[in-house]
């Protein structure tokens, strides 16, 4: 099997007069690839540009060889393609096997003994087996996401895009669907947008960090992670010196500083903390209430 | 739960492979809409009990058929094509491009269609056609007119339907398209009970999806309308193909877009032609028998 990848030269995303993405260079190869970001970083607009819903402002983009801007090797892309867009709309009416079923139709999945049978694999695959005669909308948010992450998964693609696929899930589910990413991204490219940095920290090898539309950072989770070192504290107040401070459960503050101390009782840095100083310590207002409670 | 994956997934097939099944997963979705099966029945008991057996000319049964396997049709194959719309993220970037899925949807037309046929037969079951309802027409001409009302319509409402679905965001604009050209039939009959042997008239009345061709003459026979009934099916036909041509159009790119609206405009000239030829064909003045 040919190595599945991605790559992008100088790629810009312009909507109107605002600048989604600017000069993006990235060569994406099998294994999961993290995407953070505040939100309006540009995440799903580039999620949306690998998955051929979008076409480039500028710059040129490649997904396994194929050039998405020629309409028939956009076609070629799509066929080797899972999207779990940020937001999915279901018809009324649908089960989630109806749903996933009729998504498999226009996947070309066209012979119904092999379609129903994968059906019923990646709802099994999402722990949805048990609920696939139930009515959408009838299920919960986080059953709706699942619905939405099984329609990406059918065929086991090599490329896998998903704009936030853990939220609303809960934790059981989230350790089981790491698997599963876990299992694909052996062949496939898989590109994850999250806001869950430790859904990062324990699934991707890569993490790449976008801010108002540049990449920030883009290399090993564990790298980005070391850049933190010597730069966490526990204290007993919220330290002046710390760009970030907030009370854990334990009643102590957690603070997270530009320079490294040696006089403070350090703690492993997590990738939230790394995160956090590469945005130069400054939470987004959104999840300002998760960091700082 | 298992985390074992599929082998690949077989070898991309052709496009059409996959037109086959989902039309038919539409028409399944179509048959199933309540509001069609509620036309459905309507329109069948109308036309086989004749509208109970008491009409003095053929056009006080024949509006009926046409409001519900068309009008009612048009509202169902709308809804139908705007169900899919929230989804658009996800079906959107799948192998099966939007016009293919449109041309899905335009398939569904056949159940209407199928359906107008049947009341078709029902209307000739009430109304044999050597009966004085239909007025002056010749046997052949009477088919025409029924198939004009009938069976055209049926096939043309769902038809709008997918095109306005495509194109028009606004959930109740099959219902106000349906009000719009109710009003305008409705009004063009009025201005050809005025006048009757006016050629503007008749272009007036014709230019429509649906027209009436016969009226009750006040010395009790049946007076026909100046009009080719013949000329008036080919020009529904051809709005039925720009309604085809104008839902394919959304999402089409390249070669395919081009050839679309070439086919666009060919359409809109036959339409034009078959418009004026309707008009100044058949009879040329108001007959009655």
């Amino acid at each position: 099997m040919p190595t599945a990848s991605i790559s992008l030269r100088d790629v810009g995303r312009t909507f109107g007069a605002t600048r989604a993405l600017s000069g993006v260079n990235l060569d994406l190869k099998p294994g999961v690839t993290g995407l953070l970001g505040p939100n309006g970083a540009g995440k799903t607009t580039l999620l949306r540009l690998l998955a051929t819903a979008l076409p480039p402002s500028q710059g040129k983009v490649n997904v396994l060889g194929l050039d998405p801007e020629v309409p028939a090797e956009r076609t070629g892309i799509r066929r080797q393609l899972g999207y779990q867009p940020q937001e999915v709309g279901f018809p009324r009416g649908f089960t989630a096997f109806a749903f996933v079923d009729y998504i498999a139709l226009l996947k070309e999945w066209t012979e119904p003994t092999a379609r129903h049978a994968e059906v019923r694999r990646v709802l099994g695959l999402v722990g949805l087996s048990d609920l696939g005669t139930k009515r959408i909308r009838a299920m919960s948010g986080g059953q709706r996401r699942r619905v939405a992450l099984a329609q990406a998964l059918l065929g086991s693609p090599p490329v896998l895009i998903l704009d936030e696929p853990t939220t609303g899930v809960d934790p059981e589910q989230r350790v089981t669907l790491r698997t599963v990413l876990a299992e694909i991204a052996r062949t496939s490219v898989v590109v994850l947008s999250t806001h869950q940095t430790e859904d990062v920290a324990a699934l991707c090898e890569r993490v790449i960090v976008l801010d108002r539309g540049e990449v920030r950072y883009d290399g090993p989770v564990t790298d980005l992670t070391g850049q933190a070192a010597g730069r966490v504290w526990l204290a007993d107040q919220p330290d002046p010196a710390a760009k970030v401070s907030w009370r854990t459960g334990t009643g102590r503050y957690r603070n997270v500083g530009t320079r490294v101390r040696d006089d403070v009782e350090h703690v492993e840095p997590s990738l939230e903390d790394a995160y956090l100083l590469l945005r130069g310590g400054s939470p987004e207002p959104e999840t300002a209430g998760e960091v700082a409670s | 739960m298992t985390t074992a994956l599929a082998p690949a997934r077989p070898g991309a097939v052709a496009r059409r492979a996959t037109l086959v099944p989902l039309a038919a997963r539409e028409m399944r979705r179509f048959v199933l809409n309540p509001l069609f099966l509620f036309a459905v029945v309507m329109a069948e008991w109308i036309t086989w009990t004749g509208g109970g057996g008491t009409a003095t000319e053929i056009d006080e049964v024949n509006g009926y058929p046409a409001v519900f396997l068309g009008g009612f049709g048009m509202m169902a194959a709308f809804w139908l094509t705007r169900s899919m719309r929230a989804s658009e993220p996800v079906a959107g970037v799948t192998p099966t491009s939007r016009p293919a899925r449109t041309a899905a949807l335009c398939w569904v037309a056949i159940v209407p269609f199928c359906c107008g046929v049947l009341t078709l037969f029902g209307f000739l079951h009430a109304y044999p056609a050597g009966d004085a309802v239909y007025g002056p027409f010749s046997p052949s001409a009477r088919i025409a007119v029924l198939v004009g009302q009938i069976v055209v319509p049926s096939l043309g409402g769902p038809l709008l339907g997918v095109a306005l679905g495509r194109w028009v965001r606004f959930p109740g604009a099959a219902f106000v398209l349906f009000l719009v050209i109710f009003g305008w039939v409705e009004l063009v009959t009025i201005v050809t009970l005025w006048h009757q042997d006016s050629w503007p008239a008749t272009v007036l009345r014709l230019f429509s999806p649906f027209a009436f061709f016969t009226v009750q003459a006040d010395s009790g026979g049946v007076t026909a309308w100046r009009g080719s009934p013949w000329f008036f099916i080919g020009w529904q036909l051809a709005l039925c193909a720009i309604a085809v041509l104008a839902a394919l159009l959304r999402g089409a790119e390249g070669q395919v877009r081009t050839r679309i609206v070439r086919a666009l405009g060919i359409a809109g000239l036959a339409a034009l032609i078959l418009l004026v030829l309707a008009a100044t064909g058949g009879f040329t003045h108001a007959v009655t028998a």
